[in-house]
């Protein structure tokens, strides 16, 4: 992250509130993301970032709720401040009210509660044999063994996709979000990443178009199956829908896994008390997200001139609401800067807010509970292995650590 | 005490049956299922019902004495 604070005009009145020149692209030492977001926060509500074209950041949790709950202010249309118009079009993230929730009825169900409950047993099947495979040998790269592993193949499960196709979707969603987060050095590999994605999916569809019955548990063939406003989805359509739930189902629950188990594997109390008590594991899941939020900040675009806590927005600006500084805001939080295991009431937005909450939520709590519940069970008691420096990607796309190599006895 | 949910604010998060199982569900694409509704809460789930209203990320939950 480089930063020149600068005094200089940029070109339009700001009322004041303090400028900055940051790139928050880069990758940082573990940690650094928040403390950062932190730091801000106490510092002022407002910026002003002249990074990219420039655009406006709100660092509290009331103004960033504030920017989810009001999308007819705050479009969806770019998502990121740096890239005010995207090279992709992600349906439904992208598409503002009324057309979203015409889309989101399509996919909702498929991430219901219920549907969750029913892939419950076959997720839980993949992973203790990820578990199972790494236990004898004594230590692993959580990262790379398992919390890209296990998203993945479960995610894949739930839409009716061989589990086996991982292999092919781990590096797209990684060259994806190279570029993502605002490095012109990544947007080749994010460009060939998308084109990657998009012909799978156009020779999935391909299969399975013409057949007279949706297959059962098979999303792609459901979409076929699917109407908007009385018409069927348009190839277009299907394909940006398909394409965003890969990148958001495989590369978020990765991250948050990742960090769950670096506070697990630092905190031997945390991990005893939830062998102890294990019904403290779905409060500990959410205050992993509220905590360790992998979504550095959220962007909208501004559809019209208005005054919104404290900044004179124009049409078209950008604006970058920091959920990480958010949702340790000790403005809305009580101990909102230490991890509370059993904290009650946390209305954290590590989904986000408003109607574009994670479509994936209830996937990736799931997922998180499971992992925790299989991992203990096998292996109660790890830690970081050898004095290494963990390193995370930076926050322009969301936070993950590139490694975390845990170690543990092996019994006989 | 009762407990009323707006519809328009609920955006189907599911914290507020997951803490509060015995009083509210959710729907087939994951919302709770009495939006617009309101329901009695008794002596028993006063608890569970304000955990439900305080957990709520969207404040979609309001209580209301009776």
């Amino acid at each position: 992250m480089t930063e020149t604070t600068s005094a200089e005009p940029v070109g339009r009145e700001l009322g004041g509130c303090p400028v900055m020149h940051r790139d928050f692209s880069g990758s940082q030492a573990a940690g650094c993301h928040w403390q950062l977001a932190e730091e801000l926060r106490e510092a002022s509500p407002l910026y002003f970032n002249t990074f990219a074209q420039g655009y406006w950041v709100f660092t509290r949790y009331d103004a960033v709720r504030d920017m989810y709950k009001n999308p007819e202010i705050f479009s969806s249309e770019s998502i990121t401040p740096w890239q005010p118009d995207p090279i992709y079009r992600f349906v439904p993230t992208q598409i503002d009210p009324p057309d979203h929730i015409q889309y989101r009825r399509i996919l909702n169900p498929w991430f219901s509660p219920r549907a969750i409950d029913d892939a419950e047993a076959r997720m839980r099947g993949l992973c203790r044999r990820l578990v199972e495979e790494v236990a004898p040998t004594g230590g692993c790269d959580f990262v790379g063994e398992f919390a890209l592993r296990f998203p993945t193949e479960a995610f894949l499960s739930v839409i009716g996709i061989d589990p086996a196709d991982a292999d092919l979707f781990v590096p797209w969603v990684e060259d994806f979000f190279s570029g993502f987060g605002g490095d012109p050095a990544g947007l080749e590999r994010m460009t060939e990443a998308l084109a990657g994605i998009r012909e799978y999916w156009v020779a999935a569809l391909a299969a399975r178009r013409g057949e007279p019955e949706p297959r059962p548990g098979d999303l792609a063939s459901h979409l076929l199956h699917s109407t908007y406003d009385d018409r069927p989805l348009t190839d277009a359509e299907m394909l940006d829908m398909l394409t965003v739930l890969v990148l958001a189902g495989l590369d978020t629950t990765r991250a948050e896994l990742g960090y769950m188990f670096e506070h697990l594997a630092t905190h031997p109390e945390h991990r005893q008390m939830l062998i102890d008590q294990p019904e403290l594991i779905p409060s500990a899941v959410e205050e992993v997200l509220r905590f360790y939020t992998i979504v550095f900040g959220d962007g909208r675009k501004v559809t019209r001139d208005i005054e919104f806590h404290g900044a004179s927005l124009k049409k078209g600006d950008m604006v970058y609401g920091l959920v990480s500084g958010a949702n340790r805001d000790p403005r809305a939080y009580e101990r909102a800067g230490e991890f509370v295991i059993d904290r009650k009431r946390n209305h954290h937005m590590g989904f986000a807010n408003g109607p574009h909450r994670c479509l994936g939520a209830h996937l990736a709590r799931r997922e998180m509970a499971l992992a925790v519940q299989e991992w203990l069970r096998v292996i109660p008691d790890f830690h970081v292995a050898g004095d290494v420096d963990l390193v995370e990607r930076g926050g322009g796309s969301m936070m993950t650590l590139m490694r975390l190599p845990l170690a543990w006895e092996v019994t006989p | 005490m009762k407990l009323t949910v707006d519809g328009a604010s609920c955006m189907g998060h599911g914290r507020c049956y997951q803490v509060a199982p015995d009083l509210l569900t959710f729907d087939d694409e994951g919302y709770v299922t009495i939006r617009d509704e309101t329901i009695d809460v008794s002596a028993d789930l006063l608890e569970a019902a304000e955990d439900a209203a305080g957990t709520c990320p969207e404040q979609a939950i309001a209580l209301i004495a009776d």
